[in-house]
């Protein structure tokens, strides 16, 4: 199980960022999602895999600078 | 302790008036040369027009200087103002100081919104804006004393050169065993031996018990402060609180504050933990997206970028409330507690270091193919001690760097030193160099701009090649993003009216990566709206992080996620509540674009701000070399043969580098078409008459402007 957005969701093990956005069906083009202490941005969503009991945040970043 | 004298040459009493929603409707005058102080009242009409911070700044700025006025003037003035909503102490984000003068690197306004107590202690002693004309015979410390209501001007002996002692010391000696309310405005022997001099504005750090500073960084505010003789200035005041702005409406004031104050509070640890790491966080994403600057802006990423992201400064940052201004609950302005340089005047000594944030890890850092977390503070600890802007020294360093792999220079030119790319030592030595006035730091002192012309009239180098890969625009260095794959951002630099810094639009996210514009006109209208909301920010006295860095859960889902249309009308709620003025979020925005278009008008006055004065750098545009080209050949072969239908088959790397270079140029000029004509200002980028007239600020004088540059409609 993890946490998104602070509801459980079901893990699997090998569960990359994409499959998980794909699972809660959320079409927002995000650009970064945080797993734990750690920030992921989109070229490497389908490749970084979720560990189990793992906190994610999907950051809807639209400014910097 | 150092032996120092401060005497007291001239003073001023004056009466503090009672401030009245947001304003006092004075400002001080202060001119150096003969000691010469005036308290003058804003008119209805200024007030209206001008806002405040940034807006008065210009217009005190503007009657300062005439066309000529060069940055070392004694009539070129320095200008600092606050805002009607600066120093409110419930609202995150509210403790900004504008700063504006001559710039010695573009010779035409800069302007910087930077932290720190300043801004908002100046307007509570009873003055909406500071303007400071004249040159000292010496060094000299202005005192404004709100408590007391007198402005003194002191002679100073002995004072310590650099920031991080004088900040220091002056707050000890003023603050009458109240640190707290003490800020000090100064510079430092880099300021004034070179041309890229930033401002050191500080703050008081009650669990640190230390004075700490943030620093109005572009365009050489800090040089024009030293050439003037200024040491320092400071302002004394008392207790803030949620009344001391007398807001016309407190009730409505403290819901609004509480709603943006709670929203951070929950959001930021779920987003990007501004609170914890600052801007660092930036680091590793912009890399991931090829925007983060390598190598002098060769290339947008490096597999060791992430030495110097954000797990590295969350664990080299001293946790603990870290806010710039009371009160502000994104509290972002970290540092390193106990850091130990390596070299210079501190080598071996423990030290606080403000920062690093974004800007100064890339600019310091990856753009100098410096990936060692501890070399990037050790130069950012440096740089504000001794006053030197951080952008511009990385931003001129990584040029020096590449021309000399290149071979435009060498070591007969740099005194010995390698200057090759990842050299830390040399990095270091540079910014010693700069503090001193001594050496080739004293010529990358200069800026790159003046750097190119030294290198091509007395070392014999290409000037051709200097132009595409010298990052400045209008004689500023660039702020540290990857602008190659984002025309809106290309746009968002080379139309900003101080030269390429990104606090007017930061559209590379909006752009390139979630592709929000994708016709001319989508990115025409970003960037006439974007810019002219941030100036909004800077004519109140705010910050911009707490508007988009930090969003609403479902602003996703709302109609347009660019621009945070909850926290707009947040905005216009705040200013509505404490000014009285009921507005909108689009009278925000009118508000902007008065001042916007009057900064454009007084380029002009200095004699720029035309079309010509928007052009860039081609590296900015796109590969200048086969091996820029090469390491995303895919991408610009994809672009050829998708984008704009050309048929590569057969053709090499400098045949297509060619035929892209023109086509993205054709883009950039289109571009610039899109935005003059959205603005209302004419093909040669000057605003119409029938602009100025619509906004309020068909002047006698600024008419005569535009009729010298012929524009008469």
């Amino acid at each position: 199980m993890i946490k998104v957005a602070d509801q459980a969701i079901d893990w699997h093990e090998g569960m990359t960022i994409s499959d998980l956005l794909a699972a809660i069906n959320d079409p927002h083009p995000y650009a970064v999602v945080r797993i734990n202490q750690t920030y992921v941005s989109r070229p490497h969503f389908d490749k970084t895999t979720i560990p189990d009991d793992a906190e994610v945040y999907l950051i809807p970043m639209v400014a910097g600078g | 302790m150092p032996d120092f004298k401060l005497e007291v040459t001239k003073t001023l009493d004056y009466k503090r008036p009672e401030l009245a929603k947001g304003y006092n409707d004075q400002t001080l005058f202060v001119n150096i040369s003969n000691a010469d102080m005036a308290v003058k009242p804003v008119d209805q009409k200024t007030k209206e027009t001008f806002v405040g911070g940034k807006g008065y700044d210009l217009w005190l700025l503007w009657d300062a200087v005439q066309g000529d006025t060069r940055w070392d003037d004694p009539q070129n003035a320095i200008c600092i103002a606050c805002g009607p909503l600066g120093g409110t102490p419930i609202y995150p984000g509210s403790g900004k100081s504008i700063v504006t003068t001559v710039s010695p690197l573009t010779a035409a306004p800069i302007d910087s919104n930077v932290g720190g107590y300043f801004g908002p202690y100046l307007k509570f002693s009873g003055f909406d804006a500071l303007r400071i004309q004249g040159k000292a015979s010496g060094d000299t410390v202005i005192f404004i004393d709100g408590i007391n209501q007198q402005v003194q001007i002191l002679d100073a002996a002995g004072l310590p050169e650099n920031a991080y002692e004088l900040s220091a010391l002056l707050t000890d000696h003023f603050a009458d065993g109240k640190p707290r309310s003490i800020s000090v405005v100064s510079a430092g022997p880099g300021a004034q031996n070179t041309l890229i001099g930033c401002l050191n504005f500080t703050w008081y750090d009650a669990k640190r018990k230390r004075a700490r500073y943030k620093q109005a960084g572009r365009g050489g505010i800090g040089t024009v402060f030293t050439d003037k003789g200024l040491k320092a200035l400071v302002v004394r005041w008392d207790t803030v609180t949620a009344d001391t702005n007398n807001p016309a409406d407190k009730t409505r004031l403290k819901e609004v504050a509480k709603l943006h104050s709670r929203e951070i509070v929950a959001l930021d640890p779920k987003q990007n933990e501004m609170a914890r790491i600052g801007t660092t966080h930036l680091v590793t994403i912009m890399n991931d997206h090829d925007l983060l600057p390598t190598h002098n802006f060769r290339y947008g990423s490096h597999a060791e970028a992430p030495n110097l992201g954000q797990e590295v400064y969350r664990r080299l940052f001293d946790p603990g409330f870290d806010g710039c201004w009371m009160g502000c609950t994104v509290a972002c302005s970290h540092g390193v507690k106990d850091f130990v340089p390596l070299t210079g005047p501190y080598r071996g000594k423990k030290v606080f270091v403000d920062g690093p944030e974004y800007e100064t890890v890339a600019g310091c850092g990856s753009n100098l193919g410096i990936f060692d977390p501890h070399t990037v503070v050790e130069l950012n600890f440096y740089c504000d001690a001794y006053g030197l802007d951080t952008i511009s020294v990385g931003t001129a360093v990584a040029f020096a760097m590449e021309c000399y792999e290149l071979g435009l220079i060498d070591q007969t030119h740099t005194g010995g030193m390698d200057l090759s790319f990842g050299n830390r030592a040399s990095a270091l030595e540079l910014v010693h160099q700069m503090a001193r006035g001594e050496g080739f730091g004293q010529i990358i002192g200069q800026g790159v701009r003046r750097m190119k012309q030294k290198f091509a009239s007395e070392f014999g180098a290409d000037p051709a090649i200097m132009a595409d890969i010298g990052m400045e625009a209008k004689g500023l260095e660039f702020s540290e993003y990857m602008t190659k794959e984002s025309l809106a951002q290309q746009g968002g630099y080379g139309l900003a009216l101080k030269g390429p810094q990104h606090d007017e639009a930061w559209l590379i996210f909006l752009d390139m990566v979630h592709n929000f514009m994708p016709t001319f006109e989508d990115k025409a209208e970003a960037l006439h709206w974007f810019p002219m909301f941030r100036t909004w920010f800077s004519l109140c006295g705010l910050c911009k992080l707490p508007w988009n860095d930090i969003v609403p859960e479902d602003n996703k889902d709302t109609a347009e996620p660019a621009k945070v249309i909850k926290h707009l009308q947040w905005y216009a709620d705040y200013f509505s509540s404490v000014t009285g003025r009921a507005s909108s979020p689009d009278d925000l925005v009118a508000m902007s674009e008065v001042v916007y278009n009057f900064q454009r008008i007084f380029n002009l006055k200095m004699g720029f701000g035309t079309r010509a004065h928007d052009k860039l750098p081609y590296r900015a545009v796109g590969p200048v070399t086969e091996l820029e080209y090469e390491s995303r050949a895919e991408r610009y072969d994809t672009q050829l043969r998708e984008k704009f239908k050309v048929d590569i088959e057969g053709k090499d790397t400098a045949e297509k580098m060619a035929i892209l270079r023109r086509l993205r140029e054709e883009q950039y000029e289109k571009l610039q078409d899109a935005v003059y004509e959205r603005r209302g200002w004419t093909p040669d980028g000057i605003p119409t008459v029938a602009t100025v007239k619509r906004l309020g600020i068909d002047f006698e004088d600024v008419l005569e402007i535009l009729r010298e540059n012929g524009v008469t409609a």
